[in-house]
């Protein structure tokens, strides 16, 4: 049974093969000039954040990775099943479905417990005052220039000194 | 009814005439994924064109038609760098980790042979009965499993060995999505398997043989899931958060240039004609389709899955321009709490009912009982969905007030 893989390997090896020659002959063909701007991490247009990129990540999606395990393992399961149901008859149905239920139950839970939750969660109505049915141009104007711009947008004097320094 | 299908090209000896058969296919299915994801390229750029009202490529080639092939030269003459802060063997070998898988896949799909009438898909090749697929393992569709879950592996560590934000965050989602979906897709190919009663592709395409297709005996909705879950498998819109050009740049492979970048872009062409050639082995029949002339009797199976195929790379394309892109919290919602409970219950739901059938149970019965069952379950589920999003509202209340507090 283990020669039906042989083509398998043989494709695989192919595959290697040609992504191996592409390589080879783009290293062959490409120019190479690299410098400091274009081996930078991409920004656009600004000088890249110092902090190591790769160190945080939102946990949520671990947690996906970890309530998809779960699935996956039932979806292991239930192959086997599935292919020899009609022999299994009453007995395995009944197992399966006793299990189904039991993973079913925890991913209840899960949800309920908001683990799969992603959804924005600010659709409360805006409680300060200034955005309320007396705002008018020059007051909204006026906060988004105080909060977003000032803080945010602006180069304060002190900061854009040591953005160059990096740069340099 | 256990089929244990194999290629009876492999089961003989394995002389030098097998080897070299078996070495012919591999290089003609090599040579075909190559042409094919050239013009599929092609193809999508110019439907894309017409539906936005451009003209698109027109002119490498008639019709710009070796436009794909143009790109591809001008890609290999193009700087290949290293980011600075790139895991250097990573950020080399994730191209690869995303091209093998994208080819292997490709191995098991039966692309011909005459399965109707009792035939077994073979045809005869220098005196070797073989079938027309590089691959027919007993557990087929596992393998194609597995490869695709390898070809996760591609993009996360793709992104991660960057060094920069957008490429991880890309990658982040894509993983997330990708094994969101791949839950969704599993459970809805289980419900083909209780009808095939085999793993392997050339089983289930000669289960398909006398027009009972799967696409009606399973009852369409795994179809219609396989199809969602499919297209968000391979990241194209409206599901391509992964490539969202307005928040991430490109993705993943932000910091990819010149061939390593062509070899992605490779990749997800490829990824996306096997998940159409999966979808028409599982639930269309596979090359079954009625063979109109005697004479050229082989083509004709051909010819239904190669219009088969088409239809779905036509439909992915018609997506892309149709449909804005979801959001990332629909994208979840819409994998987790309704593809991936609803494909269990339908699974379950077909189970009882070939189950019943066998013991003589009466299916109007079955499927009242059934369906109360089910939407019981929907109705929990619900449930679970509100007090979740209840509870995050309040959370999101009391941050509001500290937040005005802190004004």
């Amino acid at each position: 049974m283990t020669s039906q893989y042989l083509p398998v390997i043989a494709l695989l090896v192919l595959a290697v093969l040609f992504a191996a020659i592409s390589f080879v002959v783009s290293r062959l063909l490409a120019p190479r000039s690299p410098n400091d701007r274009k081996q930078a991490p991409y920004e656009c247009g600004i000088i890249p954040a110092e902090e190591d990129p790769n160190e945080r990540f939102p946990v949520r999606f671990y947690l996906v990775a970890m309530i998809f395990i779960v699935f996956d393992i039932e979806i292991i399961f239930f192959y086997p099943w599935a292919l020899s149901h009609r022999s299994l008859g009453l007995f395995g149905l009944v197992a399966v479905v006793i299990f189904a239920l039991a993973v079913f139950e925890s991913f209840i839970y899960l949800i309920g417990k908001g683990a799969l939750e992603w959804g924005p969660n600010k659709q409360v109505k805006p409680k300060d005052s200034v955005v309320s049915l007396t705002r008018n141009t020059s007051n909204t104007i006026r906060r988004v220039g105080v909060r977003k711009v000032g803080q945010e947008g602006r180069d304060l004097p002190n900061q854009s000194v040591e953005n160059k320094e990096v740069s340099s | 009814m256990m089929i244990i299908a194999s290629d009876p090209l492999l089961s003989s000896d394995i002389g030098f005439s097998v080897v070299a058969i078996m070495l012919l296919k591999v290089v003609i299915a090599f040579a075909l994924l190559m042409v094919s994801v050239m013009l599929v390229i092609w193809f999508e750029r110019k439907i894309v064109a017409d539906m936005h009202n451009r003209v698109g490529p027109s002119l490498a080639g008639p019709w710009g038609i070796l436009q794909t092939l143009a790109d591809g030269i001008k890609l290999f003459f193009k700087e290949d760098l290293l980011p600075e802060r790139a895991d250097r063997v990573v950020f080399r070998l994730a191209p690869y980790l995303s091209l093998v898988p994208a080819f292997l896949s490709f191995a098991i799909v039966p692309i011909g042979g005459d399965f109707t009438n009792g035939g077994d898909g073979t045809v005869s090749i220098f005196g070797h009965r073989t079938l027309l697929q590089v691959a027919d393992p007993p557990v087929g569709i596992l393998l194609f499993l597995a490869l695709s879950s390898i070809a996760v592996y591609g993009v996360m560590l793709a992104g991660w060995s960057s060094g920069s934000k957008y490429p991880l965050l890309g990658s982040v989602r894509a993983s997330a999505q990708m094994i969101s979906y791949e839950a969704a897709l599993g459970l809805s190919m289980a419900t083909v398997f209780l009808f095939s009663g085999t793993l392997s592709t050339s089983g289930i395409v000669s289960g398909q043989a006398t027009w009972n297709w799967n696409l009606v005996s399973t009852g369409f909705i795994p179809f219609i899931i396989f199809v969602i879950a499919g297209t968000a498998e391979l990241n194209r819109p409206p599901f391509d958060l992964v490539e969202a050009e307005q928040e991430l740049v490109g993705g993943f492979h932000t910091e990819y240039s010149s061939i390593r970048f062509a070899l992605f872009f490779l990749a997800e062409f490829m990824n996306m004609i096997t998940m159409s050639a999966i979808a028409v082995t599982l639930f269309l029949g596979g090359p079954n389709g009625p063979i109109l002339i005697k004479q050229i009797a082989w083509v004709w199976p051909i010819l239904w899955f190669f219009l088969k195929v088409m239809a779905f790379l036509f439909t992915f394309v018609w997506l892309r321009a149709t449909l804005p892109r979801l959001r990332y919290d629909q994208l979840m919602d819409l994998g987790w709490k309704l593809l991936i409970p609803a494909s269990l219950g339908w699974f379950l739901l077909i189970a009882a009912l070939n189950i019943g059938e066998d013991r003589g149970w009466s299916t109007f019965l079955i499927v009242p009982i059934g369906l109360i069952v089910l939407s019981l379950a929907a109705l929990l589920l619900n449930g679970a969905i509100k007090k979740a999003k209840d509870s995050s509202l309040h959370a999101a209340d009391l941050s509001e007030i500290s937040e005005g507090v802190d004004q």
